[in-house]
């Protein structure tokens, strides 16, 4: 595993590290995967809409678009095993290993070890989403302070793991219905229909209005936010979105005189 | 079928299929010269029940059609004398003066009309009795209204749509007389293809059967609009020639496509236990198991007739109302806020300057 540096100077500017290579290669095959599964998809979807048949037929067409849609979800299923199984390795490797290399290893302490993973929604997710709406509301002046991984971005994370056990085996009853007709009942059809019809639009909504939101279309990212190709933020959306691991991290690495004060709206972006 | 159909509709279909057809060869059939008056684009009236009648003929469009062999007599055979009083309906099952080059007798489609009786769209229940609403039932005009002519040009395993020169010579070395190669050349090529795409062959089924008024008349479902929902007629919508329109699942399998059966007919493409043959056939779900026919096609979601279907569309519907909805706003609060920065109803105490206690 290469080291990252927590914190790296280009141009006289601080940049926070977020996701290794391994990670932002990751997200590259799942973008693409669905991007290309939303692209052959929806046009079929919507076949009556005018706008339906000039796309399917950019996609390759009746002939050429579903073999793209099943290779796409191929690798999206693929790449879900892949992620689920990279996530127990290192919990195991990292987690466990440490308990053990410390020989507190128990049941009780391996439970522990898996609810206090970054990704594992905990009790300051519930106090920064009251801080938020609070916060929203004018109920306060200040903003809530998320650690590494804010609640917002666990939902992000954990959507796929919701949207792809039911748009998976959906889709693949539906590539292989002929042969799975001679052991579930056609209904099961019907349904899997439904799962991956109206799952999928649950899904590209909220990717194309809140993922897109928070990476492409809010003031301070636009046009497109860089974590996921330097995998580093900048100062300011660290200061801006992980302002309790911000200061984290200053502290550790000495620069305790440095941390800025906390800061809502964008006073100090440059946009 | 009142109110589906009238002639209005076929004449201004001839004249925008005029557009499309190819030049023809002169007409055979035009002994009484009917053309003399009947080519004037304007020969029109007003009818007795106030609809517009056009009763121009586009030469062109019908020496390109399938009955150009015929004399316009042979179908209006009322009329004896010109000008001539208005002519009955044209009754396609009467004998024409045409002769069946395979029985040397001439020819009808009375067959025709015989097997159409004995489907869902004849006008006689099984005991010979009158259906209800007998003027919804179909005649041949009903459906037959685009006489759309396609020959399919092969030649050195090319195929594209015409009457292929290079080949029609090769009959043409033996029979030399008249128009004879061409005519069978067309007549046979023209069945070699699906004379409709698909989408036309919906289209006629949608005349009566998306009518909500015609549906309410004889209890039917809207079979059309959940045809469109499956991912056969989204394919078709799509261009593909390949998925099933209406005739692919509802004529057993070389069956006369005018014989459509109802659902509750033990003979029926679409009766329960033959669905499984049906899926089946040669070019479909060759590998489906008997299980593939209890697939639900036309589906309505009305909560008594499709539970299942009803209760998940809701679910979805639900989920995505509360997932999008928070989330829109919330962005919407957050843009809002960013106008506001700094105004609160409430100070923040703990707004302190330690930053140890920022990172709480």
């Amino acid at each position: 595993m290469p080291r990252y540096d927590p914190i790296v100077y280009k141009d006289g500017k601080r940049y926070f590290y977020r996701f290794s290579v391994h990670q932002r290669v990751q997200h590259v095959i799942l973008f693409s995967s669905v991007l290309l599964l939303a692209l052959t998809g929806f046009p079929l979807r919507h076949a009556e809409e005018p706008w339906a048949k000039p796309l399917y037929d950019f996609m390759g067409g009746p002939d050429i678009a579903p073999l793209i849609h099943r290779a796409a979800g191929t690798v999206l299923l693929g790449l879900f095993v892949y992620h689920t199984i990279y996530w127990i390795v290192l919990f195991i490797r990292n987690d466990l290993g440490k308990l053990k290399a410390e020989g507190r290893l128990s049941f009780r302490s391996g439970v522990k070890a898996f609810f206090s993973q970054e990704m594992i929604p905990n009790r300051k997710d519930v106090r920064d989403f009251v801080q938020l709406w609070k916060y929203l509301l004018y109920f306060t002046n200040r903003p809530p302070r998320h650690d590494k991984m804010s609640w917002r971005e666990k939902f992000d994370y954990f959507a796929p793991y919701w949207g792809i056990p039911i748009l998976g085996p959906a889709g693949v009853v539906l590539w292989w219905r002929d042969e799975i007709s001679h052991i579930v009942p056609g209904i099961v059809l019907n349904a899997a229909y439904i799962m991956h019809t109206d799952e999928a639009l649950l899904a590209v909504l909220f990717l194309f209005f809140v993922h897109w939101y928070n990476v492409h279309y809010a003031p301070e990212k636009f046009p497109a936010a860089t974590v996921w190709l330097t995998g580093y933020l900048t100062e300011n959306e660290m200061i801006h979105e992980h302002y309790a691991l911000y200061v984290k991290v200053m502290i550790e690495e000495g620069l305790e005189d440095e941390i800025k004060p906390q800061h809502f709206a964008g006073q100090e972006y440059d946009w | 079928m009142n109110k589906c159909y009238s002639y209005k509709s076929v004449a201004l279909l001839a004249a925008v299929i005029s557009l499309f057809a190819f030049s023809g060869q002169a007409s055979a059939g035009d002994e009484l010269n009917c053309v003399m008056c009947h080519k004037h684009r304007g020969l029109s009236r007003i009818d007795e029940n106030g609809e517009f009648r056009l009763f121009y003929i586009n030469q062109e469009l019908f020496d390109s059609g399938p009955h150009r062999r015929n004399k316009c007599k042979d179908c209006h055979t009322d009329i004896d004398r010109i000008p001539h009083k208005p002519a009955q309906k044209v009754d396609c099952a009467q004998e024409c003066h045409i002769v069946e080059p395979s029985g040397k007798r001439n020819f009808t489609h009375k067959p025709i009309a015989e097997t159409l009786a004995r489907s869902a769209h004849g006008k006689l229940d099984a005991e010979g009795n009158p259906k209800l609403f007998q003027e919804d039932y179909p005649a041949c005009k009903d459906c037959h209204d685009q006489p759309f002519y396609r020959p399919v040009s092969v030649y050195k395993g090319t195929v594209h749509p015409g009457v292929s020169e290079r080949a029609i010579s090769r009959c043409k070395s033996c029979h030399k007389s008249g128009d004879f190669a061409e005519d069978f050349y067309e007549h046979v090529t023209s069945r070699l293809r699906k004379t409709r795409f698909p989408t036309e062959t919906i289209d006629v089924c949608a005349k009566c059967h998306q009518d909500p008024q015609f549906r309410k008349r004889h209890e039917l479902d809207d079979v059309v609009t959940t045809y469109k929902q499956t991912f056969h007629g989204k394919l078709i919508a799509l261009g593909s020639e390949k998925t099933p329109d209406c005739l692919d699942c509802h004529v057993v399998a070389g069956e006369n496509t005018h014989l459509i059966e109802s659902q509750t007919v033990p003979t029926s493409a679409v009766y329960k236990e033959n669905v499984p043959a049906t899926c089946r056939t040669e070019e479909c779900h060759t590998r489906a198991g008997p299980n593939l026919a209890g697939f639900q096609t036309h589906v309505t979601y009305e909560r008594e007739k499709y539970p299942m279907q009803f209760y998940m569309l809701m679910g979805f519907k639900g989920l995505m109302a509360v997932v999008l909805y928070f989330f829109l706003t919330l962005i919407f609060l957050e843009l809002l806020r960013r106008l506001f920065p700094n105004f609160t109803f409430i100070k923040d105490k703990n707004e302190g300057e330690d930053p140890q206690q920022r990172g709480r």
